[in-house]
């Protein structure tokens, strides 16, 4: 099955304008890093709200605000939702 | 009340013949979710408390009463988001739980401290607790931070749904301490019902290796599921099993089922955490309400601004020029009190006594030695106020995240700078919170680079040096806070240097990871910050009273002794020749390339045991040397020493050298202990010892060469 990236508009969450929210639809991180995400609450269907960065980015998940560094940013795939949307 | 089928319930009445021993709590939760502070209120005891998280790494415990006045066992742990542990403080969580340290008694009831205003994310720890069939009490903190982000939580419907007792609380208000100290002074709690529907094709991995551990490695049934569980959860099932390395038996098990799901393609952790989850999300179904649309919160605006890419780091270099501004600039009034004061005693006690050695010990050995020292407790004072104001309002999380970029060019992310930013204040502390790097080699390098962050131990000797260089008035405070603020960045230079060398040679490892939560912004707690202050001014002076003292009468008397044969003999030439003098002229053709003579030498050798000791080391030489009847300022005897041939010692560029030693010099007993005691070997602290003030003699011998080849 090709990977879900392929299939929709995916953007990894650094690449997610400040202001923008999106869902989080796949973990593309070593298998480690994927469950520490899931365990924290924000694995795949979360939404996320980024609030500022780009090499270093910081989230909005679930009311927590999430530092990601830029690996770990570049790791989550993320749809972006429609602004009349969030 | 149905109990899952691995849970027992307890008897109803404990036997005849059971001790009556207090019961044990431990007190779990997420990272900064309100532990600490509620162990506090509990206790009555004042750990440490801050805005950020990984405050606590080790364990902690203390007594508390029931209401029948019987004593309670309470055991405060650090803060971990699931029991698969991932660094060395939440492994601390799962092995106290577990019952694998053999330095606590296992937990006989849990209370799971939640915040209530990221309720679902704090559940997922505290199912995994219940998962152990143990009593948990859940006391939901934070009620008041909830209530501002439009959350309305019902204690009493998470009541209901789980049959355990749910206290509202706000642990820094002191609310809801009575009615959770009620609850735990129950005889008997009831057990939660905890029912949750496993993942079909995980289900019968887990009953297998629950059988497995509980008959091949020697599992009590409860733990034996818990542990079934996480190895089910986490990819590596080593750092699960921990200090009780798992049996061949079940190794076997977990390899076949493993081999088996990646054979059919099925993401088994995956599976397993968001069943817990969708357990939670019914759980909560009808506990949370939200009561209205909150915009973005005013953390969110701070934060626009704190972490941007450009104004974050205008902020940061704005916080630390303040900071070393008012070192100079606060401190100078009460230094200048004491300083008189110190000298002024001095004279009295000349006055008072006869002529001799006894006057001589107590005038420059214990008030030059301990009054040279106790004059710089303001800039102590004010360094910690700053380093508490930073962790009470939650900006070190903040500095984490600014730093994160700088921090993975030379291969450690910003995780490593909270350690690195509390070293500022002191190594020690510094390097315990290292525990809360998950990367092994991560951490071993900031522990290798962490005293390299100026502390408040250098902060008396910079403030002499800056004094002795610039007398007086004749610089504005400005200047010499510029100074300071250099050797600051020197330090940190030195950090981002030996961590990008460390990491390409010795602790190759691939960039990790970092995912760090970053805390609501927090007024500052004044009166923590403040008892922290004060705690840790209290430590100075403790320090000065003992050790500094210590090593200042036994310095007097290597400096005083053996006597000269000439009674006639100047000051210096008894010193040359006394027991401290042969140790200093041994010293100095090895330091003599750096500027410095057997004098300072001596304070060299006698500040390995901590590096402000260089300062009462040089007031007990200076001291015995202006052998008169006036106490003068240190700074004015180091201006008047000089060289044999005529020459000042202490020239500007020696000054500026031996600032530079001091910044990268390893000087303190105590961290070499604490290194030694976080990587359980010798070799690391050794290892620190020797590239530190390696470094620090070949940067002076370089610095100082060519400020001579200069003309300074």
């Amino acid at each position: 099955m090709p990977p879900l990236s392929s299939l929709k508009n995916l953007i990894p969450v650094c690449q997610l304008p400040a202001g923008a929210s999106a869902r989080i639809c796949e973990l593309t991180g070593d298998d480690s890093f994927c469950q520490r995400v899931r365990e924290m609450g924000f694995g795949e269907a979360a939404l996320v709200t980024k609030i500022s960065g780009s090499s270093t980015s910081l989230c909005l998940v679930k009311g927590t605000r999430i530092a990601l560094n830029h690996r770990a940013a570049m790791s989550i795939l993320v749809e972006p939702l429609p602004a009349n949307a969030r | 009340m149905n109990l899952p089928s691995h849970i027992t319930p307890p008897p109803r009445r404990r036997p005849a013949s059971a001790p009556d021993r207090a019961p044990v709590y431990a007190i779990v939760g997420n990272p900064n979710c309100g532990k600490t502070t509620l162990f506090n209120a509990l206790t009555g005891l004042r750990q440490k408390v801050g805005n950020y998280p990984g405050v606590t790494v080790e364990k902690k415990v203390g007594t508390t009463w029931s209401q029948h006045g019987r004593p309670i066992q309470i055991i405060d742990l650090p803060g971990a988001y699931s029991l698969a542990a991932r660094s060395p403080d939440e492994a601390v969580l799962r092995d106290v739980l577990f019952g694998r340290r053999e330095d606590t008694p296992q937990p006989d009831r849990i209370i799971c401290v939640v915040d209530a205003a990221n309720l679902e994310r704090n559940l997922y720890l505290v199912h995994q607790i219940l998962d152990l069939g143990r009593p948990v009490i859940i006391a939901l903190n934070m009620m008041d931070m909830a209530a501002t982000a439009g959350l309305k939580v019902d204690p009493a419907e998470l009541e209901g749904e789980l049959g355990i007792p749910v206290i509202a609380c706000e642990a820094v208000h002191g609310r809801g301490l009575v009615e959770l100290k009620l609850a735990m002074s129950r005889v008997e709690l009831p057990l939660a019902r905890h029912r949750w529907d496993l993942p079909g094709p995980v289900a019968p991995a887990v009953t297998e290796l629950q059988a497995s551990l509980r008959d091949n490695d020697d599992r009590s049934p409860l733990i034996a599921r818990a542990e079934a569980l996480l190895l089910l959860t986490d990819f590596d099932a080593v750092r699960v099993a921990g200090s009780r390395p798992l049996s061949a038996r079940t190794h076997q098990i977990l390899d076949q089922w493993r081999q088996r799901w990646e054979t059919e393609g099925t993401d088994w952790s995956g599976l397993l955490i968001r069943s817990r989850y969708d357990a939670i999300g019914l759980l909560c179904r009808d506990v949370i309400v939200r009561t209205r649309e909150t915009g973005p919160s005013r953390s969110d605006q701070i934060d626009a601004v704190l972490c941007h890419s450009v104004w974050g780091w205008a902020v940061f270099a704005v916080i630390m020029a303040a900071l070393f501004f008012s070192i100079f600039s606060l401190a100078e009034s009460p230094m200048n009190f004491i300083d008189e004061q110190v000298a002024s005693f001095g004279g009295w006690v000349k006055g008072q006594m006869a002529p001799g050695d006894l006057r001589d010990l107590l005038t420059d050995g214990v008030i030059g030695g301990v009054g040279g020292i106790v004059i710089f407790l303001p800039q102590i004072l004010i360094l910690f106020f700053f380093v508490g104001l930073l962790e009470s309002t939650g900006y070190m999380a903040r500095a984490a995240f600014i730093m994160d970029r700088p921090m993975s060019k030379v291969g450690l992310n910003g995780r490593s700078f909270i350690p690195l930013l509390g070293s500022y204040a002191c190594a020690i502390p510094g390097i315990m919170a290292t525990r809360t790097i998950e990367n092994a080699r991560d951490r071993l390098v900031t522990i290798l680079v962490a005293p390299l962050m100026s502390c408040s131990a250098r902060l008396p000797v910079y403030l002499l040096m800056i004094a002795t260089l610039l007398p007086g008035n004749t610089m504005p405070a400005v200047t010499k806070a510029a100074i300071m603020l250099s050797m600051y960045a020197l330090g940190t230079t030195g950090v981002f240097f030996f961590a990008w060398l460390f990491k390409r040679t010795l602790f190759k490892s691939a960039p990790q990871h970092m995912i760090m939560e970053l805390p609501p912004y927090q007024p500052p707690r004044l009166k923590e910050i403040l008892r922290h202050m004060f705690e840790r001014g209290w430590l100075f002076l403790k320090n000065a009273g003992t050790i500094i003292l210590g090593i200042s009468i036994v310095l007097w008397f290597l400096t005083a002794y053996p006597k000269h044969p000439n009674p006639a003999a100047t000051a210096t030439e008894q010193i040359a020749q006394s027991f401290a003098g042969r140790a200093g002229h041994l010293l100095e053709p090895v330091i003599k390339p750096l500027g410095f003579d057997w004098r300072i030498g001596i304070g060299l050798i006698t500040s390995f045991a901590a590096r402000e000791v260089f300062v009462s080391s040089m007031g007990v030489i200076f001291g015995v040397e202006s052998a008169n009847d006036d106490t003068t300022p240190l700074r004015d005897a180091l201006r008047a020493s000089h060289w044999p041939g005529g020459a000042p010692l202490f020239t500007p560029l020696v000054c500026l050298v031996l600032m530079v030693y001091y910044v990268f010099a390893m000087q303190c007993m105590s961290t070499v202990a604490v290194v030694k005691r976080e990587t359980n070997s010798w070799r690391w602290p050794l290892f620190q010892i020797a590239y530190m003030t390696g470094t620090a003699w070949l940067v002076c011998f370089i610095f100082y060469q060519a400020g001579r080849a200069l003309g300074y």
